[in-house]
C-alpha cells in the first residue's frame, strides 16, 4: 500500500479523498492554485504545493507541475477526483512512465473510452446496445450540420473530451445545429484543450440511469448497482439517487451485466462509470463510459458499504477486489442534491463571493430520520472565486425507503445555512416538494417542463404555513419577552405583553393569541393551538424545535421590522404586529419599486467580455445586448423587448457587481 | 357632578378629533397618520397621558377668536417605551395645518422643561406647515423658546425628531438641534426656503422632495439619521433606536439580559481581511459578527458611506460603534465622514455610552475639493471629539491605521482605553510605497532598488509589532477572539472615571 498520495484536484472531492486516505493510514499532498491558497483542501492535507495562478489551464491543468509536485512531495500516486486531468490519457501515462500510480484507470482504457466516438464503437463491439451517433471527426459547422441532417433532428453536440453535461448542445434545425457545433468547439478547446465534437441522435423524454463499475488488474469487475440522475438542469445533474425508482431487477441486472462486459472489454480496473439513456419502455442505450469517480459517487457508498475511493486506492495498489458481484448490497435509498453557489431566482446564475455565513446541517451516521453526509471544500469566511466550478458542497441522505430519504433530505436542506453568496438551496427544497418528483414519474426533461419559465418565489408554495405563522410569532414574543426586561422601567408601570398579534405573511393577515408555556410559546390561530418550543438563541441562525411535538427546522433572522423565515424553500419575511398596528399600516400607501425597466443591469458579478451594442443604437427583442463571463462560463444577456440604447454605462473589461447597469435604454 | 363629567367627555372626544373627521381623511389619503395615532405606536399601549388638552390660542385677529380647537395643533404629554419614561409631543397636521402658535408652542416647551426636571427624553414629531402668520411675531417668539429649550438639553436627555411631513422655514431649526432626526419617504419634507422661493431667487427649479426629502437629507445633506418607508415603520423602529438611549446623562445606558456568548468566536473573521492590502471587505461583517446578535442599528447609513456608525449592544449593554468601511472610498476620513462620526462619538460621549471603534483608515481623503472645503477644520472634529471623550473607549486596527488619520481614530494618544490590532493590521506614517518614495528620493528612478526599499518599509512597518514596541497597542489578537476581548475590555471599563478640567465649553473647530 502507499505511504503518500497526492490529489490532483481542489474543492469538495479533494477533501473527501483525503479523508479516506487519512482513514487508511496514507498522507496526503495536496496541490492548489494561488486562489484556492485558504483553501479547505490545503488545509486538511498533510503538505500541500502550489502549482501555478488561479485559472486552471494555469495550474490544475499543468500535468508537469503536478509532476513535479510528486516529486518533490515523495507521492508514490495520484488520486485526479473528477474533472481537470481526472480523464486525460496523456496524464495518466506520463504519471506511469514517471513510476508515479495514476489511481484511476489505465490509460488505455481511458484512451479507449474518452473517446465518446471510439468509445460507442466498443461499446457496439462488446454487445452493448448503442444509439445512433456520427462517429467521426468532424471538419467544420458545415458538415455538422449535414450529419445532423442525416441522423435526423434533434441531434446533440458534445465535446469529445467533455464529461458531464459542459461543452453539450441539442440542436432542433440547421441554423441551431451550426451555432452549437461552433460554439461547442471553442468552448471544448478552452475547459479540455481539445476541440473534437461528436453528434447523435437526441433521445427525447429520456432518463439518464448510470452504473457504477469497479475493476481490479486481476480482472474482476462488479457492478454496483445503478444511479438514477434524470433531474438535471441543462444537462447538469442536479439530484442524483440510488436506486433508481424506474429500474426492476432484471433491468438493473441487464444494464449491470453490459457496463461490467464494457468494463472488461477495456481491462478497466478502478472505479467507473457507464452512463445510459433509458426510454420509456426500459430500453437502455449507452452514452459513455466515465473513466473517474463520478461526482455522485457517495449515493451509491450509501446503499452499497462501499468506500470507493478507498477501492479505487486498493485497487490501484494491485490488491484484488474483496467483492463479488453476489455480494453487492442494495440498501435503503440514498439521495444527493448538489448545493450550486447560483440564484436560483435569478436565472441560476452563478454567485461568488465570501461565504458570510456556511453552516451545513450536521452529519449523522444512522440517526432516527436517516443518515446525512455532507461532503464540502468550502467554509465558512472561504471565498467562491470565479475561476473554479459553482459547486460548493454536496448533501447526501440515507434512509430506508425513497419517501423517508426525501424527508431526511427535505430537513437536511432547512438547516443548510449560506449566506453571503445565492445558493440553489431554495430550488433543491422545491424540487424535494415536487409532486412529480415525489412520485419519481419523470425524466431528464423534468426541470425544463416544470420551470419553463425558471424558477421563481412562486413556485414553492408553504405546504403548511401554521408553521411560519407561529414559529414567527414565538419568535417576535421572544424578542418582546427580552425587551420588556429591561433595567430603568417607571416602577409598578412596567412594559406588559399583550397576547393579541396580527401575523402578515406575504399578503395574509393571521390573528393569533400567544402564552408563554414551558420551554416556549403556545400560539393560538383559528382556535388551534400550536405549541413551539425550542432551545433558540438569538444569535442562532437555525430555529429547532417542536410544534405540538413535531420536529421542525428552519432558518430565522430578523430583518428590519420583519422575521426572515428559511423552510421548505420558501424564503418569507413575515411581520408579526399588535391588531392596532396592523389596522393603521393600512392606511400605509402601497409603494411601486423602482422602475429598473429601462435598465440592463448585470444579473451576477463577473466580467464584461463584450458589448454588442451602441449608444443611439436600435435593438430589436432577442439580440445580443452584452456578455459577461463569470465561473468560466460565457452569459450572454440579450434584450428582452425592442429598445433604443440611450447610454452605456459599463466598459469591456470592466468587473461588474450583481444589479450594476451596464445600458440604459430611452 | 355628573354633568361635568358628561361635559368633559364630550370635550375629549372634540379634542380628539382634532381638524375633524374630513381633515383626518385627508391626512390618510397622503399615506399619513395622525398626530394622535402616531403616538399610539410609538408608545406602550395605553401609556400616553396628555397633558393641555384643552388649551387654545390667544389670538384674536384675522377671526381668529371664533376659530379655536382644543389643543391647539400639537398633542403634549408623556408615556413609556418598554417601560421607560418620555415625554413626546406630534404636532396635528389636521389643526389649522399644525402651524405653531404662541400656545402651542408653550404646550411644547411645558413637556420639555419637565423631562429636563426628571431626566427623561423628548420625542417631537413633526408635522407643521410652520408659523402660525396669524399671530405674528408671536409665533417667532414660541419657536425661539422652543430653540432655547432644544439647546438646553443637548447633551442632557436625548431628543429625537421624527419629520412625518412638512417642516419647513425657522421650524427645521428645532429638530436641527436635536440629537437624532428620522424622516419619512415621500411624505416629510425640510428645508430653509422652500421650492417657490428657490426659483425666484436661484431660478433652480426642483421639487420639494428633491430639495428636501427624507432621501436627499440622508444620502446628500446629512441633515437627517434615517429615512423610512411609511409612518408605521418609523414609529416601531424609533421604538427599538430608543431602546438603545440612556434617559439622561445622569444614567448608564440600558441593559437588557443578553444570550449571546461573550466567548463567541468567529473563525470567519480570521480570513475577513484579504491578502491585497489594495482589496476591499465589508466591516460591517466584521461588526455583526461581533456584536450581541448581529444586531447593529445603524445611523446615517446613507451618508459619507465610507465611515459606519451606529448602535449595539454588548453582553447587553449598549455601546456606540464607528468603524472605516474599506468598500466605500479605501475607508478614508474626508469631510462627511469626519462630520458624520464626530457628532456621532460627541453623542455617545455626552450619554455615557462606550465607543467600540473599528479602523481600517488609509488617511484623509486628498484633493482640492476637501482642501477648500476645510477638511481641516472638519478633520480637526472628529479628533476633537475623540480627544474630548471620557466614557471607554476600545478601538481595533483591522488593517491600515496611516498617518495622521491613525492619531484621530480614538489612538492610544486620545486616551483610548484599551487598543487592539489584528496580525493584520499596518500602523505607519502612510503607505510602503509612498513612504519609500519621500525616504529615499534620490533612488527613485532605479526601480529595482525601490522595490527592495519598499519591500524592506513593508516587512518593517506593515505589522502591528512597531507600535506594540511602544505600547501604543496593548495587545495583537486574533480576529477570531475579538468578540471575547472587546467584551472583556468594556466590562474592565465599567466604572472608568475620567474628567476632562473645568471649563465653560470647549470650543470645538465648528
Amino acid at each position: 500500500m502507499f505511504t503518500k498520495i497526492l490529489i490532483a484536484n481542489r474543492g469538495e472531492i479533494a477533501c473527501r479523498v483525503i479523508k479516506t486516505a487519512r482513514k487508511m493510514g496514507i498522507a496526503t499532498v495536496a496541490v492548489y492554485s494561488e486562489a484556492d491558497k485558504d483553501a479547505l483542501h490545503v488545509e486538511l492535507a498533510d503538505e500541500a504545493v502550489c502549482i501555478g495562478p488561479a485559472p486552471s489551464k494555469e495550474s490544475y491543468l499543468v500535468m508537469d507541475k503536478i509532476i513535479a509536485a510528486c516529486k518533490q512531495t515523495g507521492a508514490q500516486a495520484v488520486h485526479p477526483g473528477y474533472g481537470f486531468l481526472s480523464e486525460n490519457e496523456t496524464f495518466s501515462r506520463r504519471l506511469e512512465e514517471e513510476g508515479i500510480v495514476f489511481i484511476g484507470p489505465k490509460h488505455y482504457s481511458v484512451a479507449a473510452m474518452g473517446d465518446k466516438i471510439a468509445s460507442k464503437k466498443l461499446a457496439g463491439e462488446a454487445g452493448v446496445s448503442t444509439i445512433p451517433g456520427y462517429n467521426e471527426a468532424i471538419a467544420g459547422p458545415e458538415q455538422a450540420v449535414q450529419i445532423a441532417k442525416d441522423i435526423g433532428y434533434p441531434v446533440m453536440i458534445k465535446a469529445s473530451a467533455g464529461g458531464g453535461g459542459k461543452g453539450l448542445r441539442v440542436a432542433f434545425n440547421d441554423q441551431e445545429a451550426f451555432e452549437g457545433f461552433s460554439a461547442c468547439q471553442t468552448e471544448a478547446r478552452n475547459s479540455f484543450g481539445d476541440d473534437r465534437v461528436f453528434i447523435e441522435k437526441f433521445v427525447e423524454e429520456p432518463r439518464h440511469i448510470e452504473i457504477q463499475v469497479l475493476g481490479d488488474a486481476h480482472g474482476n469487475v462488479v457492478y454496483l448497482n445503478e444511479r438514477e440522475c434524470s433531474i438535471q438542469r441543462r444537462h447538469q445533474k442536479v439530484i442524483e439517487e440510488a436506486p433508481s425508482p424506474f429500474l426492476d431487477v432484471a433491468t438493473r441486472k441487464a444494464m449491470g451485466e453490459q457496463a461490467v462486459a464494457l468494463a472488461k472489454a477495456v481491462n478497466y480496473q478502478s472505479a467507473g462509470t457507464v452512463e445510459f439513456v433509458v426510454g420509456r419502455d426500459r430500453s437502455f442505450y449507452f452514452l459513455e463510459m466515465n473513466t473517474r469517480l463520478q461526482v455522485e459517487h457517495p449515493v451509491t457508498e450509501f446503499i452499497t458499504g462501499l468506500d470507493l475511493v478507498e477501492q479505487m486506492i486498493r485497487v490501484a495498489a494491485g490488491e484484488p477486489l474483496q467483492i463479488r458481484q453476489q455480494d453487492v448490497q442494495l440498501n435503503g435509498w440514498a439521495m444527493e442534491c448538489r448545493i450550486n453557489a447560483e440564484d436560483p431566482f435569478r436565472g441560476f446564475l452563478p454567485s461568488t463571493g465570501r461565504l458570510v455565513k456556511f453552516v451545513p446541517p450536521a452529519e449523522n451516521a444512522a440517526g432516527a430520520q436517516g443518515a446525512v453526509r455532507v461532503d464540502t471544500g468550502v467554509f465558512e469566511g472561504g471565498e467562491i472565486s470565479m475561476f473554479y466550478d459553482s459547486m460548493i458542497a454536496k448533501l447526501i441522505v440515507h434512509a430506508p425507503t425513497r419517501d423517508q430519504a426525501i424527508a431526511c433530505m427535505r430537513e437536511a436542506l432547512n438547516g443548510f445555512v449560506i449566506r453571503g453568496i445565492a445558493s440553489n438551496v431554495p430550488f433543491q427544497a422545491a424540487l424535494m416538494q415536487h409532486p412529480r418528483f415525489r412520485s419519481g414519474q419523470f425524466t431528464t426533461n423534468f426541470i425544463a417542463e416544470e420551470y419553463p419559465h425558471g424558477f421563481s418565489a412562486a413556485d414553492v408554495p408553504h405546504e403548511n404555513p401554521a408553521v411560519l405563522v407561529s414559529v414567527a410569532a414565538a419568535i417576535h414574543l421572544r424578542y418582546l419577552e427580552r425587551q420588556s426586561r429591561i433595567v430603568g422601567q417607571l416602577p409598578g408601570h412596567e412594559f406588559k405583553l399583550s397576547r393579541h398579534y396580527v401575523v402578515q405573511l406575504r399578503d395574509a393577515e393571521y390573528a393569533v393569541e400567544v402564552d408563554a408555556i414551558e420551554g416556549g410559546h403556545r400560539v393560538v390561530l383559528n382556535g388551534k393551538p400550536y405549541d413551539v418550543l425550542a432551545d433558540w438563541k438569538f444569535v442562532d441562525p437555525i430555529f429547532r424545535g417542536t410544534i405540538n411535538g413535531e420536529e421542525f427546522v428552519l432558518q430565522a433572522e430578523r430583518v428590519g421590522l420583519k422575521y426572515r423565515l428559511f423552510h421548505w424553500g420558501v424564503r418569507v419575511d413575515v411581520g408579526v404586529v399588535s391588531r392596532r398596528a396592523a389596522a393603521l399600516m393600512k392606511l400605509m400607501p402601497k409603494k411601486a419599486p423602482p422602475d429598473l425597466s429601462r435598465f440592463l443591469l448585470s444579473p451576477m458579478p463577473g466580467l464584461l467580455t463584450h458589448l454588442a451594442v451602441q449608444v443611439g443604437q436600435d435593438v430589436k427583442a432577442g439580440e445580443t445586448l452584452a456578455k459577461i463571463e463569470a465561473m468560466k462560463m460565457e452569459n450572454v444577456l440579450k434584450a428582452e423587448q425592442d429598445c433604443k440604447v440611450a447610454e452605456i454605462l459599463a466598459k469591456p473589461g470592466e468587473s461588474l457587481s450583481v444589479d450594476q447597469a451596464i445600458i440604459r435604454f430611452a | 357632578m355628573q354633568d361635568i363629567i358628561e361635559e368633559l367627555n364630550r370635550r375629549r372626544e372634540a379634542a380628539c378629533m382634532g381638524g375633524g373627521q374630513k381633515r383626518i381623511d385627508a391626512q390618510h389619503a397622503r399615506g399619513k397618520l395622525t398626530a394622535r395615532e402616531r403616538i399610539e405606536l410609538l408608545l406602550d399601549d395605553g401609556s400616553f397621558e396628555e397633558w393641555d388638552m384643552f388649551k387654545e390660542h390667544r389670538c384674536t385677529d384675522f377671526g381668529m377668536a371664533e376659530n379655536t380647537v382644543p389643543g391647539d395643533g400639537v398633542v403634549t404629554g408623556y408615556g413609556t417605551i418598554s417601560g421607560r419614561l418620555v415625554f413626546v409631543f406630534s404636532q396635528d397636521f389636521t389643526v389649522f395645518g399644525g402651524s405653531l402658535s404662541e400656545s402651542h408652542a408653550e404646550k411644547i416647551c411645558k413637556i420639555m422643561d419637565h423631562a429636563m426636571k426628571v431626566g427623561a427624553p423628548v420625542i417631537g414629531i413633526n408635522d407643521s406647515g410652520g408659523a402660525r402668520i396669524q399671530e405674528g411675531v408671536a409665533s417667532l417668539g414660541g419657536y425661539a423658546e422652543v430653540f432655547q429649550r432644544n439647546v438646553m438639553a443637548s447633551g442632557v436627555i436625548p431628543q429625537i425628531s421624527l419629520v412625518m411631513g412638512p417642516c419647513a422655514g425657522g421650524a427645521v431649526y428645532s429638530p436641527a438641534m436635536t440629537d437624532f432626526i428620522f424622516m419619512v419617504k415621500d411624505t416629510s419634507y425640510m428645508f430653509v426656503t422652500g421650492p417657490e422661493v428657490v426659483k425666484t431667487v436661484t431660478h433652480e427649479e426642483v421639487s420639494a422632495e428633491e430639495l428636501g426629502g427624507a432621501t436627499t437629507h440622508t444620502s446628500k445633506s446629512g441633515v437627517a439619521d434615517l429615512a423610512f418607508e411609511d409612518d408605521v415603520e418609523m414609529l416601531m423602529m424609533t421604538r427599538r433606536m430608543f431602546n438603545y438611549l440612556p434617559l439622561s446623562n445622569r444614567e448608564k445606558p440600558p441593559v437588557r439580559p443578553s444570550t449571546d456568548p461573550a466567548d463567541r468566536s468567529e473563525h470567519s473573521l480570521d480570513t475577513l481581511v484579504p491578502e491585497n492590502p489594495n482589496k476591499p471587505y465589508d466591516m460591517k461583517e466584521l461588526i455583526l459578527k461581533i456584536v450581541d446578535d448581529g444586531d447593529f442599528f445603524e445611523i446615517q447609513p446613507d451618508y459619507a458611506r465610507n465611515i459606519l456608525i451606529g448602535f449595539a449592544r454588548m453582553e447587553g449593554q449598549t455601546v456606540g460603534i464607528v468603524a472605516n468601511q474599506p468598500l466605500v472610498l479605501a475607508g478614508c476620513l474626508d469631510i462627511k465622514s469626519s462630520i458624520k462620526a464626530g457628532r456621532f462619538v460627541r453623542f455617545c460621549d455626552a450619554f455615557n455610552i462606550p465607543v467600540v471603534t473599528f479602523v481600517d483608515v488609509p488617511g484623509f481623503m486628498p484633493g482640492t475639493a476637501q482642501e477648500y472645503g476645510g477638511i481641516i477644520k472638519h478633520g480637526a472634529k472628529l479628533l476633537y471629539a475623540y480627544a474630548e471623550c471620557t466614557v471607554p473607549k476600545v478601538t481595533v486596527i483591522t488593517r491600515k491605521a496611516y498617518g495622521g488619520a491613525y492619531d484621530v481614530m480614538s489612538s492610544k494618544h486620545l486616551r483610548g482605553d484599551v487598543n487592539f490590532a489584528w496580525p493584520s493590521a499596518e500602523i505607519a506614517v502612510m503607505g510602503p510605497k509612498g513612504a519609500v518614495e519621500i525616504i529615499f528620493r534620490e533612488e527613485k528612478n532605479d526601480p529595482q532598488k525601490i522595490a527592495a526599499r519598499e519591500a524592506e518599509y513593508k516587512a518593517k512597518f506593515a505589522n502591528p509589532f512597531v507600535a506594540g514596541h511602544r505600547g501604543f497597542i496593548d495587545d495583537v489578537i486574533q480576529p477570531h477572539e475579538t468578540r471575547k476581548r472587546v467584551c472583556r475590555s468594556l466590562a474592565m471599563l465599567k466604572d472608568k472615571q475620567l474628567d476632562n478640567p473645568w471649563r465653560k465649553h470647549g470650543n470645538i473647530p465648528l
